[in-house]
């Protein structure tokens, strides 16, 4: 299909049909995205530190979002963290993360030319591009971006009266997430069938890298899911928009009586949670895929227990669809649903937990080679088990009564999907940079920039879960009008001052990143001395791979220091020996 | 002004990196090797840096957990809180339990097992009984924690309902609350949101005859061991009534009614001689509501039944209030 | 990629995609089940006959489509066929709108003071349903002027054939939705 065409300026870096090329789009959007969400987080913790105080941040900001006194107004607060939550939910840890690693992995991992459709694959970009675009713009509206949430819960979201943020703002966001969507869901298409049909001749699915299970499972996840955030949102539209009363029931807004009667907002928590959990793993599943991958290829072992990591990604795929209930145990559902949920939402810890234990194991008697992917994989894992562990207080229903939608929340899921996810992001930029772009980054940066990383994120958000025990509320402009939070005043000066200093040291990833491009020392062909196909095609990128030949696959991607072996990896293409057997 | 000084500061800072990096990457090359190629000494760095970073790490949290332990919510002042904090007890001991497990376990093999060109991994794919083993382990955990916690949470929730269980209404509405009492009847009058109007901010039926003794007021008393049971409505949008000291939280649904029933046990003053003169209890708003949110409080009150009777006897009914007072 | 592998994506893309859809449609459902069992003011409603013709109609194309296959093996033209199938797409539109005018005589309303939330959903799954059949309207009208120019033969329908993919499962789709709206 399109192995044989000549490249231009414009098919080659825009309307790309290249995987490679698209994953790098989706890279660089995501990137651009990730320091947008990371300079509001920043602002917000500043007004967090300093209720009410001006400060030189604010100079990001548009005028009318401040008062008199040059400080924050509290629905601009909201639309911050509204909006911080909805680019680093959808466009940096799914897009960003799944549309770069997918898009790259897929077909070099199991020795493909390009996905199985290069149009989809580019219809997908450019979905997600006008999304980012449309959100984008909503910033500069009048009455502000959407400002509800990033679960944007009607009737606060439905009623322009309810806040200026549900007006033209809100709008925007619908459109953006459904331009979203759409593309998610044609990346998903492409990802799953060319899974299922491009492999090269050897590479039966036990063979498969995780990376790329991990990815099916990912695509699959959002395949069943996104549909379900579309009828979500439809039906939200037409509430919206059109006078209906699905979400909306017996209220008074303003002053003003509406009409609308019989409908219920729970519905509306009912289908975008169930998307939502979903969600969740669509972010950390690739992080996790990517992880098994570094930490196998750096530990110089193969990873452990290969089979129990893929039943245990299936289980936690099906669970996670029926597990949302435990986002709403507080809305008053029938208290035995909620048992019900607690059920099956504990379960899902053990999945995690083998995963945890065999990445431990995969680290035991290895010979750990620390670049910096394999720092950030190890973080990974770290923040892996200290957020999963409060997931487990968090599914207790009877213990949610308390905590629900506290600060302990915000740290929990920081910490288990966004630091995992994060950190998984990275560690795959620093493993396939010298494949993305045929140089290497510098290391010592890396190590730099993992360090800071590391020490600053726990130093946010790992105090957050004593706030949520001290009873403090999340998505508060400020902490003040409570005599009973006034404690706390010192600690989140302390989560402040680290937020301030990690997004600083994010600088050095930028350069690093950006410096390596053009100046890094020049990769070879396998830097890592990696086992899967991808390292097998030439450093210069080029439409199709590989150069003659699709390689043979005669192994699984993990023989790493195999006894009686010359060296401590044996590419997937070498044959098996006389006698030899697979794992 | 300031823009320009840092934007100066920030192209000063890029330069000075890059050309740290150049002189780096120009020092091996002289030396003939490869920047980016990770050695020994790398990996012993990296390696002693997780064990020091790793465990500073664990440090830093135990030293979060003395130093901001007198922060935490005091124990619970209901009946049912004090079952849930013990439940929350057990839990954190265990999930503390296996994080200080884990968690070094991880810092430490990363630090004993740091790379050496000499060395060579133990190849090892699986090994069938260990994972059973973690699996079982959580497993059982996980079952005793699931059947303490659908316990705990069938008691906080599934509330029994008396004659003597105190009627009160709890109303949210961008950015307020107000209460309404069951009056003498210990029956709220039915209520409707197209009759708000007025003083009638509630919407209350007055042709209901359980409405005529309900009592509206802006803080809630509560009797000391007197159960009570809270009905939660919304005029406009989704609140949640958080009384964190109770270990009470309901959303507050507009079109639907929401409750939560619960007994508490401790007065506001036995409160204030444990935390402090300061002490009160009051009910947040934990659900995003617009931008005021951070500012929707009432206070609750637990005192003394005869203290109860006297201010509840100086408060007017909703016949007086809506109907005569004009 | 070789042709036969590359109609086998093609098809499995279109699979997917069904799946998802059904995800849409399902998750739609739901919601109808859980507001009709919570909602007070629940109004009922009666479905128009018209919905009736209608899904006789859609069921009639759907068997349509069976004939062109033997009808390709034998090398005959398929044109009438896939034209007639495409006009009893027109038709069972046309009904569905008759159908809707048929409810707001009814005094069934899609939004507004007089309406409901039953009707609401009555709407909104018959009209989301209505966008995904022009898209197989529009594969219809495709595939008819390809038929009408020859250029299908045994060997090579694929484009026919996802058509009638995704109209049978159209047909599948409002034989649910009809079911479920009639007799739930
Ligand atoms: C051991 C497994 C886990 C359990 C038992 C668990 C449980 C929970 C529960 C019960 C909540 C709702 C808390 C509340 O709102 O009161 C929650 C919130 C959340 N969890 Fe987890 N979780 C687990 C792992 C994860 C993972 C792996 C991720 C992501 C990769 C994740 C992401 C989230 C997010 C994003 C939220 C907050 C959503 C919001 O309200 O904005 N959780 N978790
Ligand atoms: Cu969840
Ligand atoms: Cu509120």
């Amino acid at each position: 299909m399109s192995e044989h065409h000549k490249e231009n300026f414009i098919t080659k870096y825009i309307f790309s049909m290249d995987h490679k090329m698209i994953a790098k789009q989706f890279l660089l959007t995501g990137m651009f995205m990730a320091v947008v969400g990371m300079l509001m987080s920043a602002i917000f913790r500043v007004q967090l530190a300093n209720p009410g105080e001006t400060s030189i941040l604010y100079n990001l900001l548009p005028s009318t979002w401040l008062n008199d006194a040059g400080g924050l107004n509290p629905d601009k607060y909201l639309a911050l963290v509204t909006m911080h939550g909805t680019i680093l939910v959808f466009w940096v840890l799914t897009a960003g993360l799944s549309g770069t690693f997918a898009n790259f992995l897929i077909p070099l991992q199991i020795g493909a030319r390009d996905m199985a459709s290069g149009f989809l694959n580019m219809l997908s970009y450019w979905f997600f591009f006008i999304a980012t675009v449309v959100l984008l713009s909503s910033l500069f509206v009048e009455s502000g971006p959407a400002s509800g949430g990033w679960t944007i819960y009607p009737p606060l979201s439905a009623l322009p009266q309810a806040i200026p943020g549900s007006g033209t703002g809100m709008t925007l966001w619908l459109i953006s997430i459904t331009l979203f969507v759409v593309g998610s869901l044609l990346g998903g298409l492409n990802y799953i069938v060319t899974i299922l049909n491009l492999r090269t001749i050897g590479m039966t699915m036990q063979r498969l890298p995780l990376t790329v299970w991990a990815l099916l499972i990912t695509a699959i996840l959002g395949v069943l899911s996104f549909p379900v955030l579309l009828s979500c949102g439809l039906l939200l539209v037409f509430d919206r928009s059109f006078g209906t009363s699905f979400y909306l029931s017996d209220i008074i807004i303003n002053g003003e009586v509406l009409h609308n009667e019989g409908g219920s907002p729970i519905l509306f928590e009912h289908l975008f949670w169930f998307l939502g959990h979903p969600e969740v793993y669509i972010i950390l599943l690739p992080a996790l895929g990517i992880v098994s991958e570094v930490i196998s290829v750096n530990s110089r072992k193969p990873i452990f227990g290969y089979k129990a990591m893929v039943g245990a990604l299936l289980l936690i795929a099906f669970l996670s669809f029926i597990v949302w209930g435990h986002h709403m145990f507080m809305t008053g559902m029938n208290p035995f649903l909620g048992s019900v949920f607690t059920f099956t939402t504990l379960l899902i810890a053990i999945p995690s937990a083998v995963k945890v234990f065999n990445y431990l194991a995969t680290l035991w008697r290895g010979n750990i080679r620390f670049t910096p992917a394999m720092l950030f994989a190890i973080g990974t894992v770290s923040a892996f088990i200290t957020g999963g562990l409060t997931g487990i207080i968090l599914g207790d229903s009877a213990l949610d009564i308390n905590v629900h939608d506290t600060y302990f929340v915000v740290g929990h899921f920081h910490i288990v999907m966004g630091l995992s996810a994060i950190y998984g992001m990275f560690a795959g930029v620093y493993h396939w940079f010298p494949k993305m772009y045929g140089r290497m980054m510098n290391k010592n940066l890396g190590y730099i920039h993992f360090w800071g990383t590391f020490i600053c994120a726990y130093g946010v958000f790992f105090p957050m879960h004593f706030l949520g025990l001290a009873g403090l509320p999340r998505r508060y402009y400020s902490n003040s009008a409570f005599p009973m939070f006034d404690g706390l005043s010192d600690i989140n000066s302390l989560i402040t001052f680290f937020a301030l200093a990690g997004a600083i040291v994010q600088a050095i990833f930028l350069f690093n990143f950006f410096y390596s491009i053009f100046k890094g020392t020049k990769a070879s062909q396998n830097p890592w001395k990696s086992n899967t196909l991808e390292w097998t095609t030439p450093v210069e990128r080029i439409h199709g791979n590989w150069p003659g030949e699709l390689p043979v696959v005669k192994r699984w991607a993990y023989d790493y220091s195999k006894p009686g072996a010359e060296e401590d990896f044996i590419l997937q293409t070498e044959p098996l020996k006389d006698g030899e057997i697979e794992h | 002004m300031t823009n320009i000084l840092i934007f100066i500061i920030v192209i000063s800072v890029i330069a000075t990196l890059v050309q740290i990096v150049r002189v780096s990457e120009l020092l091996s090359e002289i030396k003939n090797k490869d920047v980016n190629e990770v050695t020994d000494k790398d990996n012993n760095t990296q390696g002693l840096l997780f064990l020091i970073v790793g465990f500073g790490f664990l440090i830093f949290v135990v030293w979060q957990m003395i130093t901001w332990d007198h922060l935490l919510l005091p124990p619970a002042s209901s009946v049912h809180g004090t079952q849930i904090d013990l439940l929350m007890k057990v839990s954190m001991g265990l999930i503390i339990v296996v994080f200080f497990i884990t968690s070094p376990m991880l810092f430490y093999f990363a630090f004993k097992y740091r790379g050496k060109k000499s060395n060579n991994a133990y190849f090892l794919s699986h090994n069938n009984k260990l994972e059973v083993v973690w699996t079982v382990i959580p497993t059982i955990i996980l079952t005793v924690l699931i059947i303490f916690g659908l316990k705990t949470w069938d008691n906080a929730m599934n509330v029994e309902v008396t004659e003597s269980t105190k009627l009160i209404e709890v109303y949210a509405k961008q950015y307020n609350w107000t209460a309404r009492y069951s009056g003498l009847d210990n029956k709220l009058g039915k209520a409707n949101y197209k009759l708000v109007k007025g003083k009638n901010t509630l919407g209350v039926d007055m042709l209901d005859i359980n409405s005529a003794d309900d009592k509206m007021a802006r803080e809630v008393h509560l009797v000391v061991n007197e159960p009570v049971l809270l009905k939660f409505r919304s005029q406009d949008v989704i609140h949640s009534a958080f009384l964190p000291h109770f270990r009470v939280q309901m959303n507050c649904v507009p079109g639907i009614t929401t409750q939560f029933g619960f007994t508490p046990n401790k007065t506001t003053a036995q409160m204030k001689e444990s935390e402090g003169e300061d002490f009160e209890y009051v009910l947040l708003c934990n659900k995003i509501c617009g931008a005021s949110h951070f500012n929707m409080q009432m206070k609750f009150i637990v005192e003394t039944q005869e203290e109860y009777d006297i201010w509840i006897a100086s408060q007017d009914n909703l016949e007086k209030k809506l109907l005569t007072q004009k | 990629m070789d042709i036969a592998l590359r109609n086998m994506v093609k098809k499995q893309l279109l699979w997917i995609s069904l799946a998802a859809i059904s995800m849409f449609f399902a998750s739609m459902l739901s919601a109808f089940i859980v507001e009709k069992a919570d909602v007070g003011n629940w109004k009922e409603f009666i479905l128009p006959n018209y919905f009736v013709f209608s899904t006789g109609v859609i069921i009639l194309s759907s068997l349509v489509l069976f004939f062109i296959k033997p009808q390709l093996k034998k090398d005959k033209s398929i044109f009438s066929l896939v034209f007639t199938v495409l006009i009893l797409g027109i038709i069972f539109s046309y009904l569905q709108i008759k159908g809707w005018q048929q409810l707001t005589n009814q005094g069934i309303y899609l939004t507004g003071v007089g309406s409901n939330i039953s009707g609401s959903f009555l709407y909104i799954l018959t009209l989301t349903h209505l966008l995904h059949l022009v898209g197989g309207l529009v594969g219809l009208c495709i595939s008819a002027i390809k038929s009408k120019q020859n250029l299908y033969s045994i060997n090579n329908y694929l484009g026919l054939e996802l058509t009638a993919i995704y109209w049978h499962f159209l047909t599948v789709l409002w034989v649910i939705l009809f079911a479920f709206l009639k007799f739930y």
